[in-house]
């Protein structure tokens, strides 16, 4: 009877609260502890999915105090981003507006400025909404998850890291620390676009593009969509379609023909599934158009 | 757990079970009952207070979270009689109707203006989208936020 | 001085309302902001099931926790009606506060008070209830069906037992003159459906109760409420407390919108806990429960009209059917207004309807700012547009030419109540607000190509001040007001009168000072209760300024009366030679006599020599029934603009108009305008709550998140968004004046869906008109 579980008011259940102050200290606390542990980043969804009943985890552990996990710093050829990086500097980041466009724009659209305060860009990815705007922008831009475990560190490409709404291939022992961002190649142009019922929303479809192109033709072309299968997802098909080649109207109806049979949307209380086929198709002309107005290094 | 913070500029310790939430600990403990609870569920702004001077959602967050930290609430605006510029322009542009989402409203608004002192109103609007309000549809409250931009910043 | 070139001192001023600084401050209180030491903390333990029986429920292990637990079984079985606004013959009843035939997800059926909200939760979840799950009816036409679940078997119409057919929760026809005829002299005649949604009120606060239980056996409450004194009689109907000694707390609402025109349920259950437990019971409902409480009615119209050539309507014919979901709150007297709604906007010479209110295994509906009349404007403002094209003619001139106005007969509050229009400002409305948005310039329907269009569209529409009238009726609809001069000349007023926020109660501040002559801040609104305050009914039908106000103004004439006769006395003058003006420097008001210098003293100094003399307390007491419900009138012109291929809507333009008689406040009265058209932005293109059809639950299932209403960044801009007022006289109200509230939010959804078509040539008969709709019917236009 879950309609007597939930409490929006308070959290209805007891837990242990742990802070660690290195990953060290975290790893060992989630080792410990295993399935009964959730991290605690933002809590912009955790503590909702808490309120709801979703989880009940008997320990969090918060990692806002771990200094490595905030760090928002250049490495070779990208970005590394902490992952308890929260969405509201990313938008403020000066360096990121310049060399990830397509990152700050994602990550402005998402939620309130009061969210935006709280979230992190890795309790986005670990929340691995089919919706998260942030995680379609990440895989236009062929992002790598960085994730320490009690057998050292990895990096995975970030479109394997997805394995469905609310899953991802973190086990309980592990932390995803950060994400490394490539930069696009020079003089690529971007555009995320995302559909709402409001202002104020989630995603009823969004779309990240990347492109880049030399004498018309296209060299390099990156296209995420979110909110249209079970989780966000690399349009591989209509990008190597478009690449090598000039994006004529020809061109582009072959790829807005592709989009359908790309995609595997659902009904929902936000749009019909067929709504969502519609309008896919119609963000991605405009996504590829925007792009394209804004290769060569112009940004409106 | 002994937390310690500072709220509207005075030190606090106090005992906290670490899933009581921040905006449970100002309504029912410390007696703030300005910041409302109006989803639970981060949507409608109504419990928004500054953490280290950026507004957030007091009902996502644990009051263990903010040990060490800052917390302003509209209690802590215009204390000793004198008003904060937003809330005398609230007043004076008819920006308050039933009053619940104000206090929100008000501390959301001070954040812009402090990051952001001559907004655009395509900006106040897009910053205070995360504040909900069913009576206003949002004219006056815009025209308020205006209103006290433009004061700060003849006095300054 | 007002618009219409009275001269007023202090109405139509704008000033900073009296509740202004407490609401900056964070320092108003509202009903889940009261806290009493030793409280307890109540939960509710609410249906799982959208229709059930409870076969048995097992509560021991939450009274092992401590608990104090009620079910069904502790309550006494009274079948009520939460809402008093109707006299008993209009009056259905078929509420229990705690039930064991649950009929919605959600209903309660037991609860349970604890040290603190989390030992509350505790002990709900360890209730054991066994449930013998039961078909339910979701939809109201197949709810009409014959041989499906039956919800109610018998209700109660006032005392009597009435059974209840095929769902059918109660009916009402009404029919003047010859409609075969009316229809055989038109030369077009329409027919079509019109469905609209299920919305919430989404008020910020939600419903919340807390009940102290005092020695003497009475209650004390603080709570939500539009009216203090039913939610007093209705306690008194239910658990037999003698009423003197419930005493129910005039608060400040977080908002309502009718969402507590009724006494929440969230209050009777929070006696009978304080009651048992011997202590304080707070109970305010989490958002999630609130949208599990109340919603908005649905309507299903089937509207036929008729109109000659030359635009004059001959006939109309409309059949309404109502989701009421699982209980009546005020089912009955919706029928009636709605087809008051329906007529008084525009004269039809002979007309028929039948409505009919049906239930549901749904969150029970009550009344939503307009009381279903945005909804029969929002249908005969886009039929009105229909017939106009049909005849060729201005959609504005086809209004022009059939609106109900000066002089008419008006029966907006139903068939039962009628009077003549005695104000009216609507052509006056048209012709500016037209001017204003461009009207003439407005496109051609489906004539543009291109991925986004424009269009402009308008909607007119009225809401009744109060539900008064010349004659008792099935309404009730008095005030009262309570005004003593203190020694200092301020003056304390005291009314049951809650304000929703519109600023009711400021206005009667205002109308007070207007009479007595005295400076706006003498006049004191005490905070008050039911044991202090005359009997007012409610503060719904945009009644507060209307009613209430001429419950104050009526107080202050008599107190004026008092004063001046005790003056007349001081100052060896005649009373009806004396008058009163305000010193702002004293900060009170000085009676004197005219040209006759040195004649005068302050009110303060007459109330102290009054003390002094023992003539006694200088006060009224005015109990209050309007004798008319006069229509105030608006009209929404409304820019939008249509993304063809994702079908979304953007508000562009919006220039509003409105005849609330003489204006008193200016700032709150364009404020109830621009929430008006929020809300009804909201009603014609965004909202619903949908319903699970495998868990009969709500699609949302009560969190906002898939609930929206518009933002900030959604609405226009503040250059964008044109109010006027069109200030007439209405004899009948105090200074002139009318009601608001309603009118504000009537019209604006018809406004934005005629915006629409007028941009897509495209016409849509369901709403809300989302993106999905707007795209599914560009493919279907081809």
């Amino acid at each position: 009877m879950e309609i007597n579980r939930v409490n929006t008011r308070i959290i209805p259940f007891r837990f242990e609260y742990h802070s660690p102050s290195s990953l060290g200290e975290a790893l060992t606390i989630l080792s410990r502890y295993g399935s009964e542990a959730r991290i605690l980043a933002g809590g912009t969804d955790l503590l909702v999915d808490m309120k709801q009943r979703l989880v009940e985890p008997r320990h969090l552990v918060d990692i806002k105090r771990i200094p490595e996990l905030r760090l928002l710093r250049e490495d070779v050829g990208g970005f590394i981003i902490g992952s308890a990086v929260k969405l509201r500097e990313l938008e403020r980041s000066e360096a990121i507006k310049g060399r990830l466009p397509l990152l700050h724009e994602a990550v402005s659209s998402m939620g309130s400025v009061q969210v935006r305060n709280m979230a992190t860009l890795g309790g986005n990815l670990c929340r691995a909404s089919p919706s998260a705007d942030a995680a379609v922008a990440l895989l236009a831009l062929e992002a790598e998850v960085l994730i320490a475990g009690p057998t050292g560190a990895k990096r995975v490409p970030l479109e394997g890291f997805f394995l469905g709404p609310r899953a991802t291939l973190l086990r309980p022992d592990e932390i995803l620390t950060g994400v490394y961002v490539p930069y696009p190649p020079e003089g690529a142009g971007s555009a995320f676009i995302k559909l709402g019922r409001t202002s104020l929303d989630l995603a009823i479809v969004n779309i990240a593009a990347a492109l880049k192109l030399r004498g018309g033709i296209v060299e390099h072309c990156r296209i995420a969509m979110g909110a249209v299968a079970p989780k966000p997802l690399r349009l591989r098909n209509i990008e190597s379609l478009l690449s090598g080649r000039e994006l004529t109207p020809e061109a582009l109806e072959e790829a807005l023909g592709m989009v359908e049979a790309s995609i595997k949307p659902i009904t929902d209380i936000r749009a019909t599934a067929e709504y969502r086929r519609e309008v896919s198709k119609v963000l991605l002309r405009d996504a590829l158009k925007t792009a394209t107005e804004r290769c060569g290094g112009r940004r409106s | 757990m002994r937390i310690e913070f500072t709220l509207n500029g005075r030190r606090r310790r106090v005992d906290v079970e670490p899933n009581q939430l921040l905006l449970n600990l100002l309504r029912d403990e410390l007696g703030l009952t300005g910041a409302k609870y109006g989803c639970g569920i981060g949507v409608c702004g109504a419990c928004t207070v500054l953490l280290d001077g950026e507004p957030v959602l007091s009902c996502l967050i644990l009051a263990v979270e903010v040990d060490g930290k800052t917390v302003e609430t509209i209690e802590g605006l215009g204390e000793g009689g004198r008003l904060d510029p937003l809330q005398e322009a609230f007043i004076e542009t008819g920006a308050i109707q039933c009053g619940f989402c104000t206090p929100g409203f008000i501390m959301a608004a001070k954040a812009l203006l402090e990051e952001n002192p001559e907004p655009t109103e395509r900006e106040i609007r897009e910053y205070l989208k995360g504040n909900l309000c069913r009576c206003t549809g949002y004219v006056n409250i815009v025209k308020a936020v205006k209103l006290a931009a433009e004061r700060a910043k003849y006095l300054t | 001085m007002s618009m219409s070139g009275k001269s007023f001192r202090v109405l139509g001023e704008r000033t900073a309302r009296k509740d202004g600084l407490a609401r900056v401050r964070g320092l108003e209180r509202y009903a889940s902001d009261y806290y009493l030491r030793n409280m307890l903390h109540a939960r509710v333990l609410k249906s799982p099931y959208p229709h059930a029986r409870v076969r048995s429920i097992d509560v021991s292990e939450a009274e092992g926790l401590g608990a104090t637990v009620i079910t069904f079984r502790d309550i006494p079985r009274v079948r009520f009606c939460p809402r008093l606004v109707s006299t008993p013959e209009a009056t259905y009843k078929d509420w229990l506060v705690l039930t064991d035939r649950p009929l919605y997800v959600g209903e309660p059926i037991a609860a349970v008070a604890a040290e603190s909200e989390e030992e509350a939760q505790r002990a709900l979840e360890s209730i054991r209830v066994e449930y013998e799950v039961l078909e339910p009816i979701l939809d109201p036409l197949d709810s009409m069906r014959p041989g499906g679940p039956q919800l109610h078997e018998t209700i109660l119409l006032g005392d009597e037992e009435v059974r209840v057919e095929g769902n059918l929760a109660c009916r009402l026809e009404v029919a003047e003159g010859d409609v075969e005829k009316g229809f055989g002299e038109a030369d077009v005649v329409l027919e079509r459906e019109y469905r609209t949604s299920r919305r919430y009120h989404s008020q910020l606060e939600v419903k919340s109760a807390l009940v102290n239980p005092e020695p003497d056996g009475g209650v004390s409450i603080w709570c939500t409420t539009q009216t203090i004194h039913n939610t007093r009689l209705l306690i008194h109907e239910i658990f037999g407390i003698p009423t003197s000694r419930i005493r129910v707390y005039r608060l400040p609402l977080g908002g309502s919108f009718g969402s507590s025109i009724h006494t929440n349920l969230v209050v009777p259950i929070a006696v009978a806990l304080a009651l048992k437990a011997g202590r304080p019971v707070k109970l305010a409902y989490t958002r999630e429960e609130d949208m599990h409480d109340h919603s908005s009615y649905q309507m299903i119209f089937r509207l036929k009209l008729g109109a000659k050539r030359d635009g004059r309507l001959t006939a109309g014919e409309l059949d309404m059917v109502m989701d009421i979901g699982a209980h009546q709150v005020q089912a009955y007297p919706l029928l009636g207004c709605v087809v008051g709604w329906w007529v008084s906007l525009y004269k039809l010479p002979s007309k028929r309807y039948r409505g009919r209110a049906i239930y549901t295994n749904k969150v029970p509906s009550c009344a939503m700012r307009g009381y279903g009349n945005p909804q029969t404007t929002w249908m005969v403002e886009s039929m009105v547009d229909e017939l106009a094209e049909a005849v060729g003619m201005d959609p504005l001139e086809f209004r022009l030419k059939n609106y109900v106005g000066k002089g008419d007969i008006f029966w907006g509050q139903g068939p039962t109540v009628k009077s003549v229009i005695e104000s009216c400002g609507v052509e006056e409305i048209l012709r500016r607000g037209a001017e204003l948005i461009g009207w003439d310039k407005r496109p051609k329907p489906g004539e543009q190509r291109g991925r986004y269009r424009r269009g402009i569209g308008l909607g007119r529409g009225f809401h009744t001040s109060s539900a008064g009238a010349a004659v008792p009726g099935t309404v009730v609809d008095y005030s009262g007001a309570i005004l003593k001069v203190n020694e200092d000349g301020t003056i304390d007023y005291i009314t049951a009168m809650v304000d929703q926020g519109g600023g009711s109660l400021e206005a009667h501040a205002k109308i007070i000072a207007e009479e007595l002559g005295v400076p706006l801040e003498v006049v004191n609104i005490v905070a008050a209760d039911t044991q202090t305050t005359l009997y007012d009914v409610c503060t719904h039908a945009s009644r507060g300024v209307y009613a209430g106000g001429g419950a104050a103004l009526r107080a202050a004439r008599e107190v004026k009366g008092k004063l001046l006769e005790l003056a007349a006395r001081v100052l060896d003058a005649y009373p009806h030679a004396l008058e009163i003006r305000p010193d702002e420097e004293l900060g009170q008001g000085i009676i004197y006599a005219r040209g006759v210098e040195g004649k005068e003293i302050t009110i303060g100094d007459l109330t102290t020599m009054a003390r002094h003399k023992n003539w006694g307390t200088i006060a009224s007491a005015v109990s209050f029934r309007p004798g008319s419900c006069p229509p105030h009138f608006t009209a929404f012109f409304a820019e939008v603009e249509v993304d063809t291929s994702t079908g979304r809507v953007r508000p562009v333009r919006v220039v509003a108009g409105a005849d609330i008689g003489t204006v008193i406040n200016p700032d709150l009265a364009e404020g109830q305008i621009h929430g008006g058209f929020a809300m009804g932005w909201g009603l014609a293109v965004l909202e619903d709550t949908p319903y699970d059809p495998e868990t009969g639950d709500l699609l949302c299932r009560g969190y906002i998140t898939d609930y929206k209403v518009p933002t900030a960044a959604d609405m226009p801009d503040v250059e964008d968004f044109k109010v006027f007022f069109v200030e007439t006289h209405e004899p009948t109200g105090p200074f002139g004046a009318k009601g608001l509230g309603e009118a504000a939010k009537n019209p604006a959804a018809a406004a934005v869906a005629n915006a629409i078509s007028n941009a897509l040539g495209v016409r849509f008969y369901e709403l809300p008109i989302t993106p999905d709709r707007i795209l599914k019917a560009l493919r279907e236009k081809g």
